[in-house]
């Protein structure tokens, strides 16, 4: 696996190479962001782990450009932590988000959770942990037990576990359960997180991050 | 045009007067037909009943006049105290405005709405201080009688030969939310004044005497009985046609009625309210102002008269021009008037008549409407008396005429050897006409009589007598007098309209002066000193300015460029105007008492100050077209200084933003340039695996840990200080809130059990749930630091009223005594406190939740420990305003 990582300090590409290397993945390293996107499509790396603030092109326009042919997951680091600013990067295509500074660990468990994702899309059945989904019948179980969900819960928890462990924005739930009509109504997430938080009994955990988004996680 | 489509212009009218009673107060009025029919009882008793129904009623001003039942009724309703004015050595009472403004109630009483306040009051008349209330947003209940309704006061007189002094102008009743007649049959009323029910004692048996008579007062009862249909009726027309039914209401009907110097105007005046009040249509009063300047009293008639239908509601119009009638019909035909009421012919018949004949004439498709007016109160004002004594002026032009008289006998006489005695009588006339040019009127005359005396005496055979015999000599003297009274009349007109149009002239020069000075000088302080100078002069008087500060209030001070610097209360008397948009102080209405004359500096958007005027003393009064002056000068102030104050708004606000730029830029660079090598320590740590157990690497790991804690705290407050903490509002749920919190807190808490309770019935509330995180996890860090492990902390939510509360309190040492809310300072440390801490969490805290609108308070507990309340003034959700789909329909 490659990792590509684009940062203008040179300490943290050294740090996250350690880190990286440690854990089997192949890492190349970008000081700006034209060096950045010229390696990304040169080397097409597996995961790209990039920093917003850039000597010579804003974080945000090296992530647009690079969607513009690629899709592969990005994890955005950043010592900026304005949710404006996050939600700006999910919705511009990242995959995530680490706040700077961070730890290790947590960093190495987003990467494999945003790598993850693109195994199974097309299954009928989505598996979290205890959490089994049949998208097709609408129904679900939670530790072999069926669970009693209305439509729209069905849906909310789908939005979620669809990208389980990876942070899923507001807008993007909303769009997802009730169409537009859900633009803005952040409080309709309120009374539905909360339903559901009930229903899983802490066998799941709902975080909500607050003005970005939610991320369904296993606990522990 | 289609009939049955309501006119836009009324609806519009109809929805702006409904937006407007939306905002203003509502003003209730009990109509009776004289005093005694229990008015002032019925308005008590409906304020009991706003008062059962939770309203919080006051009595401004109430008279009871010492009955028994009224007395009954006022038990129980809290009184406004009365304010006391000392004037003349008596001291009086007077509702107390400015209490009652304080005071706010949702209904206010307010008694006698004609009555007119003591001397020393702001307002001249009560119906004034209703006004101001009712546009402050505070429902007011009034009393009135039908006789001091302004437009009924000709009828008044003519029934009962009473002339009403205090009245009120129909624009208020217009603006009657309700009006309510209190009816009471004519016997009935004799009969309750017979039993001394109405007015006590004595004043019973006068009051019966003289007002009170049957005749008076069934026509009284008429009359009020006649306002209130009126009114109804109009009331449904308003209806009908904003509900599009077809109505035979003529769609643009618009009166017009001239207002002249005479003491018919105010009559015609009245009328044309009473007929503009049954339409339910706009009306004009308009004065043609002629070259030929008025005297004393005519243009005292003519004040009355535009001050009337100013205060009836009619749109005055000042137009110029020497033919009345001709001038009238221009402004009617221009402003689609639809009727034009003129007065029958008076006693001034031949001219009157005349511009009957030519309005009527000229009218075309206008109706006219000739009423028969009623003669007026007299101008109260006596004119100088024209005659009576010679000014020092025509002493001397007598002079001039007695030498040119000489003069011109002795030319005379030593022409008549060669060309008999007609050639001097031409030579004499020439003479008239030359001085005729030069002199007055009187001059003139005597001129012509000295002219003919000599001619005939010296000339006319037989000489030096004064018989004439040919008819041709006689109709020569005559024609002396022909030419100069005729000639005296010409210039005298012509001399006039000079005058007139230099006067005009001087004003128009002196506001362009005014402009250019003002608006294009390179320093505005300059400009408008000398802007104020010219006023001055031009108006002969001294002027104050007062410019209002950044934050919209009027302070009590001039401007620099004041060439007089008032008294204190005229401060308050500019506050006034500046506040109500409206002219105040002497020779208004308002607080006439005071020595300057206040225009508001009025804008199209905005009001920009006050400018006061100080005539000298001997003024009279202010005249409409020196009023007309006064406005414009203030219109022209008014815009240079908002010009001025846009630019300081634009320039204030590139600052501004410049700086926050700048700010911002600066945060984001030192919080990178602080956070990049902290990053690289903590990964660092963290890739160290077995080596991480080195006593040396763990305090490494807590020294960075507590330096990144402090790196956080100082970037955080750096942003609240620099006011770039911008609150997104969302709705939050406090449970995540909690939790969210609790975690954030981190491990701080890791040795301590925390207990939550949050109250079953809590709703979402709207907030910045990251803002309020932070806060409430900064007290819980707090918390947790300084108590000894082990002790729990507990955390509490609830709500009241639209406030939301967090509580959270511990168990260990409390807050030192004294010092509760100190530790929200910045940087503060208890004493003896651990080390580690950075003295900013809690203060971080509150500038958070003050951003939010909300704050915080420390208290030490009686059973020991601290405690930390939140209180945050907030919206709640409830069901029914924000519906979730699916929620409902689901189980």
């Amino acid at each position: 696996m490659t990792a590509l990582v684009i940062d203008d300090e040179i300490q943290i590409r050294r740090l996250l190479r350690l880190a990286l290397e440690s854990r089997g993945y192949t890492v190349r390293e970008a000081e700006n962001g034209q060096l950045g996107l010229q390696e990304a499509a040169f080397h097409r790396p597996d995961v790209v782990l990039l920093d917003l603030g850039l000597p010579d092109l804003d974080g945000l326009s090296v992530l647009r450009k690079l969607r513009e042919w690629s899709d592969v997951p990005v994890l955005i680091l950043s010592v900026l932590d304005q949710e404006n600013i996050k939600v700006a990067a999910l919705e511009s295509g990242a995959d995530d988000y680490v706040t700077k500074p961070f730890s290790t660990a947590e960093l190495i468990a987003r990467l494999a959770v945003i790598q993850r994702r693109r195994v199974s899309n097309d299954s009928p059945q989505l598996v979290v942990g205890p959490l089994l989904m049949h998208l097709d019948r609408h129904e679900a179980e939670l530790a072999g037990h069926p669970m009693k969900l209305t439509p729209t819960e069905f849906a909310f928890l789908r939005s979620l576990a669809r990208h389980a462990g990876k942070i899923v924005t507001q807008r993007q739930i909303l769009r997802e359960v009730w169409g537009q009509q859900g633009d803005g109504q952040t409080h309709y997430l309120r009374v539905y997180a909360n339903h559901l938080r009930k229903k899983l009994g802490g066998k799941l955990v709902i975080r909500n991050e607050p003005g970005i988004g939610y991320r369904l996680i296993e606990p522990g | 045009m289609n009939d049955h489509r309501p006119d836009p212009d009324a609806l519009l009218l109809q929805v702006q007067r409904e937006e407007k009673q939306g905002k203003s107060g509502r003003l209730f009025i009990f109509l009776g037909m004289c005093p005694g029919v229990g008015k002032t009882y019925a308005m008590l008793l409906s304020g009991r009943q706003h008062q059962n129904e939770g309203l919080d009623v006051l009595i401004g001003v109430v008279e009871t006049h010492g009955r028994a039942e009224t007395l009954a009724l006022v038990e129980g309703l809290p009184i406004l105290p009365r304010q006391k004015l000392e004037h003349g050595g008596h001291t009086l009472e007077e509702f107390d405005l400015d209490a009652a403004l304080a005071r706010r109630p949702d209904l206010l009483l307010v008694d006698e709405l004609a009555h007119t306040n003591a001397p020393g009051s702001r307002h001249l008349k009560r119906y004034q201080d209703v006004l101001e209330l009712l546009d402050a947003g505070i429902d007011v209940c009034t009393t009135v009688n039908v006789q001091h309704i302004e437009s009924q006061v000709d009828i008044v007189r003519q029934v009962t030969g009473v002339a009403v002094q205090e009245t009120v102008p129909d624009l208020i009743l217009d603006r009657a939310h309700e009006i309510q007649l209190i009816d009471l049959s004519v016997e009935k009323l004799i009969q309750r004044l017979s039993e001394g029910r109405v007015y006590l004692g004595e004043r019973a048996q006068a009051a019966a005497d003289g007002f009170f008579k049957e005749g008076n007062l069934t026509a009284l009862r008429e009359l009020a009985l006649r306002f209130t249909a009126e009114r109804v009726d109009r009331d449904l027309e308003d209806i009908r046609r904003a509900k599009r039914v077809s109505s035979p209401w003529k769609a643009n009907a618009r009166l017009m009625v001239g207002v002249g110097p005479t003491p018919y105007s105010e009559s015609l005046i009245r009328w044309t309210r009473r007929a503009a009040g049954r339409i339910g249509c706009p009306w004009l009063a308009v004065w043609v102002e002629r070259t030929q300047p008025l005297n004393a009293s005519e243009e005292d008639l003519l004040a009355r008269g535009l001050a009337l239908a100013r205060r009836l509601g009619a749109e005055v119009i000042h137009a110029t021009g020497d033919d009345i009638a001709e001038t009238l019909l221009e402004v009617a035909r221009e402003r689609n008037v639809s009727q034009i009421i003129i007065g029958k012919a008076d006693r001034r018949s031949r001219w009157k008549a005349s511009l009957n004949d030519r309005i009527i004439a000229g009218s075309g498709d206008i109706d006219v409407c000739v009423v028969r007016p009623l003669i007026g109160r007299p101008s109260s004002r006596v004119n100088p008396p024209p005659a009576g004594r010679i000014a020092a002026s025509q002493f001397h032009e007598i002079g001039m005429v007695l030498i040119a008289t000489t003069l011109l006998t002795a030319l005379c006489w030593s022409l008549q050897r060669w060309t008999g005695y007609t050639l001097p009588a031409l030579v004499f006339l020439l003479g008239i006409v030359l001085m005729a040019l030069r002199v007055g009127r009187l001059a003139v005359l005597v001129m012509a009589s000295l002219c003919a005396l000599v001619w005939d005496y010296f000339f006319i055979p037989p000489r030096f007598t004064f018989h004439v015999s040919d008819p041709e000599d006689m109709a020569m003297l005559v024609m002396f007098f022909v030419v100069a009274i005729s000639m005296g009349h010409l210039t005298a007109r012509l001399k006039k309209r000079e005058i007139a149009e230099r006067r005009r002239q001087i004003e128009t020069d002196a506001l362009l002066r005014v402009t250019q000075s003002a608006a294009l000088a390179p320093e505005m302080e300059k400009g408008l000193s000398q802007a104020l100078r010219i006023i001055n002069s031009v108006l002969h008087a001294e002027s104050a300015l007062v410019v209002r500060r950044l934050d919209h209030s009027l302070p009590s001070e001039v401007h620099p460029a004041s060439t007089l610097v008032p008294g204190e209360q005229e401060f308050g008397v500019a506050a006034w105007a500046y506040g109500n948009k409206q002219i105040a102080g002497r020779f208004t209405d308002t607080l006439p008492q005071s020595e300057l004359t206040w225009f508001p500096l009025q804008t199209a958007t905005s009001v920009m100050g006050a400018l006061g005027i100080r005539l000298d003393r001997e003024a009279q009064g202010l005249d409409f077209t020196r009023r007309q002056a006064v406005e414009a000068f203030a219109l022209q102030l008014a815009l240079v200084l908002e010009k001025e104050h846009f630019i300081q708004a634009v320039t204030h606000a590139e600052l501004l933003e410049k700086s926050e730029r700048l700010r911002r830029t600066l945060l984001d660079s030192v919080s990178h340039e602080l956070k990049t090598p902290l990053a690289v320590i903590r990964a660092a740590i963290d890739g160290m695996g077995e080596t991480a157990k080195d006593p040396y690497v763990v305090e490494i790991n807590t020294a960075s840990k507590r330096l990144q804690r402090l790196v956080d705290g100082l970037l955080q407050m750096t942003r609240l200080e620099s006011q770039i903490v911008e609150p997104q509002l969302e709705w939050c749920d406090v449970h995540e809130l909690l939790d969210e919190a609790v975690s954030a807190a981190g491990d701080a808490l890791k040795h301590h059990p925390v207990r939550t309770e949050i109250a079953p019935d809590l709703p979402l509330v709207k907030t910045d749930q990251a803002l309020l995180m932070q806060a409430l996890a900064n007290i819980l860090h707090n918390a947790g630091v300084y108590t000894p492990e082990g002790s729990a902390i507990e955390v509490r939510a609830f709500h009241s009223d639209k406030q939301l509360h967090l509580v959270v309190s511990d168990h260990g040492p409390g807050l030192p005594s004294g010092e509760e809310s100190k530790v929200f300072g910045k940087f503060y440390r208890a004493p003896g406190s651990p080390a580690g801490g950075s003295g900013l969490g809690l203060s971080i805290a509150r500038g958070f939740l003050r951003e939010l609108g909300g704050d915080i308070s420390a208290r030490n507990k009686t059973g020991g420990g601290a405690e930390f309340e939140i209180t945050l003034a907030a919206e709640f959700m409830s069901e029914s305003s924000h519906p979730i789909p699916g929620l409902v329909s689901e189980p």
